[in-house]
């Protein structure tokens, strides 16, 4: 299959006053064409800052120290900021912003904010540019009207479709989505991850879709990289993650249990015992050691190797090496 | 002591609109229809699910059961006597029966407080602990009920200092140090870690075992309801459409309301990626200005029927399982013609 | 087992808290210059007010500003004396000349004792003194002959007089007032007699004559006479008379540090005592104020409805008054005193926190701590005080340093028209000096500049400390 994106040993630290801490260590993965790469872990775990480390603008004092975004063959790091912003920026990777329907200005009209997006970017007429406007906010299943609309006027999930909208609207080949569902609705959020799923298949864009809520992740995404403290636990498809068999990454299976399902009856809730470790030092050896029930001697010393168990399966672990 | 700790009966909270000038000058006045004639009993010791999604009023249901707003008609009674009005010191008394546990951990409590500060404003204002070594003890025993230990790391740090978890462990401490008989407990798990999630509703539920709580339960993720709640009531435009026993409510939905919540959830299974999720459900939620007349949610139902628009609303008819529904012909549901 | 934690009370880490935010605090503001240089300024103005004894030469400005004869030596309007550095001219100095080679001569068959006395003078300068006066302590009855013999060998004999005092009393008698016949006849002697008739008496400057070649032009253009002047005193007493501490005091055509103003005071000593006032007023005027302006906001905003409705009324119509005509009628009818000036100014000043303050409560009351505290029954005092209040501290520090150039000018505006406190001296006093007393049209920049340099500098020094603050502390950033 058709590689979007190829993600190579990204490093990114946060330099603060009390030094470096380290939110994305050695991150490696891959982006075909035409699916749904769901990112999934806990607060702090590095998956919003990964989602503004592929458009190369990290929050500051983020800076990313190492590694490669190779895009059609180019490393897309090596371009300048000007480059990046003309070129590949919402042209060839887009993002959802976590909130972003929040982040609609009151004082103009919606159609008013995407006719600025649109013509800071590119040089359009303004007939194509307004042609493209209403296409794609069709596509997201909304009417013209809501174009002289303002944002307070609007619902949670009209926003959130219009900040969708514009993130497709320049047709780039990736769309990063930071949890566009979870202020959302429960029934809201079906109808958005329903949009995303047809948006896919019409369109056959890469979506990146990070999320902590492992259920929607099962529902939306092709494959799943799980995500812990900086590092990449374990990478796999729907069904290996999902289905019967079970992950094999003890923070994964630990996580799933966690998850609290609608259709079973469950008597006492698995929980993962301890925090996070802290980025700035962390522990040497496997980083989720300290809360894990299968530990090994060899965890604590040692960093696990990314393991592919099967093909396009890996994980990091000492107990699958 | 009556069976039920708390019974909500006929409640009613309307907030007025604000009218432009031509609506005063017409006389027109218009509300808001937070809560709508709502009524249900917790039995003591149980978990109360209020379960809905924004809008519907749950919020505010929990909010007049604390007191933090006034209902607008209705009956309020606490282990069968009638709170519905109180007066400053039956409030003061009221306010150390029930209590509240608040949605965002970091926002509900005053972030230049000290941990221990924040506990000790209960024993304050109550009145509670005669000396100084009374109230520590007090403070420390409610962290330990809380599993947030040793106490002593803990006291002096300040809000900003502890994880989300954490904070909301500090927020049930607050609560339990008054000994309260209800915790209202207001969507307490949704801004916090998943993984901590399963840890806090596991101590909620011992410190329930421990201390005979009542809790309600306010939250609009459903699975997590199941898990933690006895009973659940699901709320749509500020009514009770549904309330039955957690199981029986999720295995056997019959209101469509319900169902479409259930139809809409995510679960953590394979195969389901590909899948366009049918979510029987139509259109958007109506303001709670504008109340459809008839059955309210029949805009949206995708079984309606002509009579749920022209007849009065239906109300909640139970079975002898306690299983409450307030829809017409929930037993034959029929699509409506395209 | 557990003993310890009884031990540490709330206020000990409360303490440290607050020592904590110090800190952070200091450690933002210094990376405002303007900020640090505020603070400077003001640890200057403290620093005045610490030392002012020390500071200026006349110890009792602060009593004696309206008494005369404090002041009488000094010149009249006289420039710095640094500015003798600038002048082409070199202008005389304020000098006291000590009495030299004082012999008595006692004559006790008439019950007399003769003291013959000389006071040297080395006049080196270019602009003659503004004023002579011969001083002594004299007890009894004595009488005193003075007369001065010139480098160019001329005696002029200044005044015979005659005093009579039971207790010790200072004697002084001015060139200028008692002198001038003397000197007079003794410039018409030299002048061009057709030129002369021009002068009388009262148009002479003494001094210049005094001073100058004995030639033609002596009355209208002198030429400066430098040289060793004697002046030769006579002093005779009868019965037990005495007489001592004879000294002649120069009044200089330079004065001081700032020069002095046309009642002949000191204008440094002014300016310094007047800083305590000046900071005086500018403090408790804000304090006050803000205190009042931001409890006000906070109960208007916790309260809202008809109670904030009702108090955002009255704050409008307060805030709508001018003040200005209102503190000019009650300084008018009443006795303008400075702590009624004080209380007039907070009367209106607190005005001025109360909107920003309400938005910031209006804020806080909507945060879910603040709900939380009603749900375990706080009382509204208790939420208004412990949970509110706390937070606008900052935001009020920073609104107290910004109205403390206001009040200071208020103070200066009304001593300005005449209506101060008059028992103390102020800046605003002496600028209204100057303008009554026409220092612009003569020249006298020391007068008019010192003053206002002043209030705009402690203006100034507010202003930075203030914005700084207020830079750091943006009530729209940090509700939290």
């Amino acid at each position: 299959m058709e590689k979007s994106l190829e993600v190579r040993n990204l490093k990114l630290h946060y330099f603060t006053s009390r030094g470096a801490v380290k939110a994305l260590d050695d991150i490696s993965f891959d982006l075909y064409k035409g699916e749904t790469l769901g990112v999934v872990g806990e607060s702090g775990c590095g998956k919003t800052t990964l989602g503004t480390a592929l458009l190369n603008m990290p929050t500051p004092p983020g800076k990313i120290v190492g590694g490669n975004i190779i895009m059609n063959g180019q490393d897309l790091l090596t371009l300048s900021e000007s480059q990046y912003r003309r070129d590949v920026r919402w042209e060839k990777i887009s993002m959802v912003f976590q909130g972003a329907m929040n982040c609609l200005t009151p004082v103009y009209t919606i159609y008013n904010q995407m006719m600025e997006t649109i013509q800071y970017h590119r040089d359009m007429e303004k007939s194509e540019a307004d042609a493209r406007i209403r296409k794609y906010i069709n596509l997201v299943g909304l009417s013209d009207d809501v174009l002289r609309r303002y944002p307070h006027e609007l619902s949670g999930g009209m926003k959130q479709r219009i900040v969708i909208a514009t993130g497709l609207f320049l047709e780039p080949n990736v769309v990063i989505c930071d949890e566009p569902t979870t202020a959302l609705d429960v029934v809201v959020q079906a109808q958005i991850i329903n949009l995303l799923k047809e948006l896919k298949k019409e369109l056959s864009l890469s979506f990146i879709f990070i999320t902590h809520d492992l259920a929607t992740e099962a529902e939306v995404a092709d494959r799943i990289m799980v995500m812990y403290a900086g590092k990449v636990a374990e990478i796999g498809s729907n069904e290996e993650i999902f289905g019967a068999a079970g992950p094999m990454h003890p923070y994964t299976k630990k996580l799933l249990v966690a998850t609290p399902r609608l259709h079973e009856r469950v008597d006492k809730l698995a929980f993962i015992p301890g925090v996070p470790p802290d980025l700035l030092d962390p522990p040497t050896g496997c980083r989720f050691y300290p809360r894990c029930s299968e530990v090994m001697p060899k965890c604590s010393q040692e960093e696990p190797p990314i393991t592919e168990v099967s093909p396009g399966h890996k994980v990091a672990c000492w107990r699958c090496a | 002591m009556s069976e039920y700790i708390l019974e909500v009966k006929n409640l009613r909270k309307l907030f007025p609109v604000r009218r432009n000038l031509q609506q005063i000058i017409k006389k027109e006045r218009r509300f808001v229809h937070a809560v709508d004639n709502v009524s249900f009993s917790v039995k003591r010791g149980e978990i109360f699910g209020l379960i809905g999604e924004s809008g519907c009023g749950k919020t505010t249901t929990g909010k007049v059961v604390m007191h933090l707003q006034e209902s607008t008609e209705g009956q309020l009674l606490l282990d069968g006597k009638d709170v519905t009005r109180l007066d400053k010191e039956a409030l003061g008394i009221y306010r150390r029966n029930v209590q509240m546990i608040f949605q965002d951990p970091y926002a509900s409590m005053n972030p230049r407080f000290t941990i221990r500060k924040v506990l000790l404003e209960p024993l304050e204002i109550h009145n509670i602990g005669s000396t100084q070594e009374e109230r520590e003890a007090m403070i420390v025993k409610a962290l330990e009920s809380v599993k947030l230990t040793p106490a002593e790391e803990f006291l002096d740090r300040f809000p900003h200092m502890l994880s989300g978890g954490q904070r909301q462990r500090v927020a049930t401490a607050r609560t339990l140090i008054l000994n309260p008989e209800i915790v209202v407990a207001d969507e307490p798990v949704s801004m916090v870690d998943l993984s901590t999630r399963a840890e806090l509703l596991q101590m909620m539920k011992d410190v329930q075992q421990q201390m005979g709580l009542t809790y309600i339960y306010i939250t609009h993720d459903l699975s997590t309801a199941r898990y933690f709640t006895d009973r659940i009531a699901v709320m749509y435009l500020g009514r009770i459409v549904e309330l039955a026993s957690a199981d029986d409510l999720i295995d056997n939905a019959r209101h469509p309301y319900t169902k479409a919540l259930i139809a809409a959830v995510c679960e953590p299974v394979s195969g389901k990626v590909n899948v366009i999720k049918e979510v029987p459900i139509e259109g958007e939620i109506p303001s709670a200005a504008n109340i459809p007349p008839g059955c309210r949610f029949h805009p949206r139902c995708i079984y309606a029927q002509p009579d749920c628009a022209t007849e009065p609303e239906p109300e909640l008819v139970g079975d002898e399982n306690g299983h409450f529904v307030a829809c017409r012909h929930w037993k034959e549901l029929k699509r409506k013609k395209a | 087992m557990k003993t310890s934690i009884a031990k540490k009370t709330s206020t000990g880490t409360n303490g440290k808290r607050f020592k904590g935010q110090l800190a952070a605090l200091w450690n933002e503001f210094k990376r405002f210059k303007y900020g640090m240089v505020g603070l400077a300024l003001f640890m200057i103005f403290v620093l005045i007010v610490i030392f002012e004894p020390l500071i200026i030469p006349f110890k009792e400005t602060g009593t004696r500003w309206r008494d005369i004869t404090y002041w009488q030596d000094n010149p009249v309007n006289a420039a710095p004396a640094w500015t003798n550095w600038f002048s082409a001219k070199d202008k005389t100095p304020q000098e006291t000349l000590k009495a030299t080679n004082i012999v008595k001569q006692e004559e006790p068959s008439a019950d007399m004792t003769f003291i013959d006395a000389e006071i040297h003078y080395n006049y080196k300068y270019d602009d003659p003194p503004t004023d002579m006066a011969f001083r002594a302590t004299v007890m009894g009855d004595v009488s005193f002959m003075l007369s001065l013999v010139r480098p160019d060998g001329i005696e002029i004999p200044l005044f015979d007089t005659y005093t009579s005092s039971s207790t010790p009393n200072d004697f002084r008698v001015s060139f200028n007032s008692d002198a001038l016949d003397n000197i007079f006849e003794f410039a018409t002697q030299h002048e061009d007699p057709t030129a002369s008739f021009i002068y009388n008496k009262s148009t002479l400057n003494a001094m210049n004559v005094l001073f100058s070649k004995a030639q033609y032009g002596i009355l209208d253009n002198p030429e400066p006479l430098k040289g060793e002047y004697v002046f030769k005193i006579t002093a005779a007493t009868i019965g037990s008379g005495d007489v001592s501490n004879l000294r002649i005091e120069v009044a200089g055509k330079v004065f001081g540090i700032l020069g002095t103003d046309n009642a002949k005071r000191d204008l440094w000593s002014g300016i310094i005592c007047g800083t305590k006032w000046a900071l005086l007023i500018g403090l408790s005027t804000s304090l006050i104020s803000v205190f009042i302006g931001v409890l006000y906001g906070v109960v208007s905003a916790y309260f809202g409805g008809v109670v904030d409705m009702i108090m955002m009324r009255i704050f409008e119509i307060v805030n709508s008054m001018p003040l200005l005509p209102i503190i000019i009628v009650m300084s008018a009818i009443f006795k303008p005193n400075l702590w009624t000036m004080i209380i007039l100014m907070c009367l209106f000043f607190w005005t001025g926190s109360v909107r920003t303050v309400r938005s910031m409560g209006l804020q806080i009351k909507e945060e879910t701590y603040i709900e939380a505290a009603r749900a375990l029954n706080a009382s509204n005092g208790r939420i208004i005080f412990k949970h509110m209040l706390p937070q606008l501290i900052p935001y009020s520090f920073a609104s107290m340093a910004l109205s403390v150039p206001g009040a200071i000018l208020y103070e200066s505006t009304i001593s300005l028209l005449g209506l101060g406190d008059a028992t103390i001296v102020t800046w605003g006093q002496i600028l209204q000096g100057a303008s009554s007393g026409g220092a612009v049209l003569h020249g006298l920049w020391w007068w008019v500049v010192p003053p206002g340099v002043c209030m705009a500098l402690m203006g100034m020094t507010f202003a930075f400390i203030g914005f700084a603050m207020d830079t750091i502390l943006n009530p729209k950033l940090r509700t939290r």
